[in-house]
């Protein structure tokens, strides 16, 4: 996948390999992509004697491009995973585990005919109930039993012992930056000093925002890119939505939509009212976007030491510090009623201790 | 030494070009990309030239008003040493914040709150409009 003019050869060459069924397999466009900031992506089109498909590979880039470090094996998994629970995302087709065929470590699926979110929404797009899928996007993917998911995504000991490190990932972050980032740790303060009432762990998309959306023609959401997924609180990934919807219009969780946004969710999950709600969305805006931030904070520093000559790595900052203008008002407005429901949460647990 | 155009118009001449000339000529789309990139980074150095070093003795002189501790003053005004210097400032104000969480000082964390909306209002004039150029 590195040198584009190569591909059409190499690709038929592996898919042949790959279905010997597959007569005459020949590669008759490929098209690098963008879209993605990470992968190297590209789109396939590929003939044989019964047939036409159009598929899409990610692979990874050259090592000296690589902005965050991600395994193909698990997303590949994953995407097994995700196929064999009917989530609404393209089918993993075929992985060059070793590189050997494709040039790079590489997973082909299958290409998705729904409309890109972004656009559609960019081009006046209908968003009307768009909120309630996204809901019904998200509860498909968290409901899938933590046992299914690959072995090697790591599993967390307990709700507290994963929101603790998610809090220290913030300090860790700003500890490992070439520059102090006082921001950082305040925020890290504020987050641990206001923790929500917990949830079950699940299954997190991990980079779950507009980009990685595309519509089908059924009104639901398609979701693509599961390379960051994780096991943590679910609230993460509508808190990340959100923070990027926020950089990156339209935000299907704004006043007018979170709201039916949290009914829905906690209809399909079972969740209270105090575990999903728009102030807590908003506490994971902030928390939710930490694994993000490091990644991109670590391209920053690596340029900074001329380690990576990543124009990217410099341009993702902005991310950062536009980030930083919106988490710093959102914990002064958010804080008292985040302690207003952490008392509500306590005085119902006292109450049903008492009822017991 | 010549100061005028300044390092900001240049800088924003430079994005103008490649924005307005080289742009129309590319027809590669990561390389179109890179050049929306080049240019919101370009504008944002703009604005770092101008103001950088003026910002970041101001801060500092608030955050020693602030925490009660004296942070001296840079080796020179070349940019290496007032961005070593402003890191030890940063320090002084991250150890501050820590300890007014660990109190449970609420009225210290709001004060020293305030000195962080500081600092993110000048880094926002820095980014300027963000657009996540190539996504989606």
């Amino acid at each position: 996948m590195h040198n584009p003019a190569d591909m059409p050869e190499l690709l038929a060459r592996f898919l042949a390999m790959q279905q010997p069924s597959w007569r005459n397999v020949k590669v008759s466009s490929y098209e690098v992509m963008t879209g993605g900031y990470s992968r190297l992506l590209a789109k396939a089109v590929v003939a044989h004697d019964d047939g036409e498909h159009i598929l899409v590979l990610r692979g990874d880039p050259p090592v000296d491009k690589i902005l965050i470090h991600t395994d193909r094996r698990q997303e590949w998994e994953l995407i097994q995973v995700l196929n064999l629970h009917g989530i609404r995302t393209p089918s993993g087709r075929y992985f060059d585990e070793t590189g050997e065929h494709l040039g790079t470590r590489a997973l082909i699926i299958d290409f998705s005919a729904s409309q890109s979110f972004l656009p559609y929404a960019q081009g006046g797009g209908s968003l009307e109930g768009l909120n309630e899928r996204l809901a019904d996007a998200l509860a498909s993917f968290h409901a899938i039993p933590i046992d299914a998911l690959p072995e090697q995504i790591e599993r967390p000991e307990s709700w507290d012992a994963y929101l603790t490190n998610r809090i220290d990932e913030w300090r860790r972050t700003a500890d490992a930056h070439v520059e102090d980032l006082p921001i950082m740790r305040y925020m890290a303060g504020w987050l641990d000093a206001h923790r929500p009432v917990p949830v079950p762990l699940t299954l997190m998309h991990g980079d779950f925002q507009g980009a990685n959306l595309m519509l089908a023609d059924d009104g639901h959401f398609e979701m693509l890119d599961w390379e960051l997924a994780s096991i943590g609180d679910p609230r993460e990934d509508m808190g990340y939505f959100k923070a990027v919807a926020m950089i990156a219009p339209p935000d299907l969780l704004d006043d007018a939509g979170c709201e039916a946004f949290c009914a829905r969710y906690r209809e399909l999950s079972g969740f209270s009212e105090l575990q999903v709600n728009p102030v807590v969305v908003a506490y994971f805006l902030i928390l939710g976007v930490v694994g993000t931030v490091r990644r991109l904070l670590e391209g920053g520093a690596d340029y900074a030491r001329g380690t990576n000559m990543l124009m990217a790595s410099v341009f993702t900052m902005n991310s950062v510090q536009f980030g930083q203008s919106i988490w710093l008002p959102t914990s002064e407005a958010l804080g008292p009623i985040l302690d207003s429901i952490a008392a509500a949460a306590a005085a119902a647990a006292l109450a049903e201790g008492k009822s017991c | 030494m010549l100061t005028r155009p300044t390092t900001e118009q240049l800088l924003v001449g430079i994005a103008a070009d490649l924005r307005n000339l080289v742009l129309a000529e590319v027809s590669s789309e990561p390389v179109k990309v890179l050049l929306g990139q080049i240019d919101q980074i370009l504008r944002g150095l703009a604005e770092r030239a101008s103001h950088e070093i003026a910002w970041m003795h101001e801060e500092a002189d608030t955050i020693s008003a602030v925490t009660g501790t004296e942070v001296g003053w840079p080796a020179s005004l070349h940019l290496e040493d007032v961005i070593t210097w402003y890191g030890e400032v940063s320090r002084v104000l991250s150890t501050a914040i820590d300890a007014a969480f660990a109190d449970g000082d609420t009225v210290r964390v709001a004060e020293l709150k305030r000195l962080l909306d500081t600092r993110s209002a000048n880094e926002m004039k820095i980014v300027g409009t963000l657009d996540l150029v190539g996504r989606g």
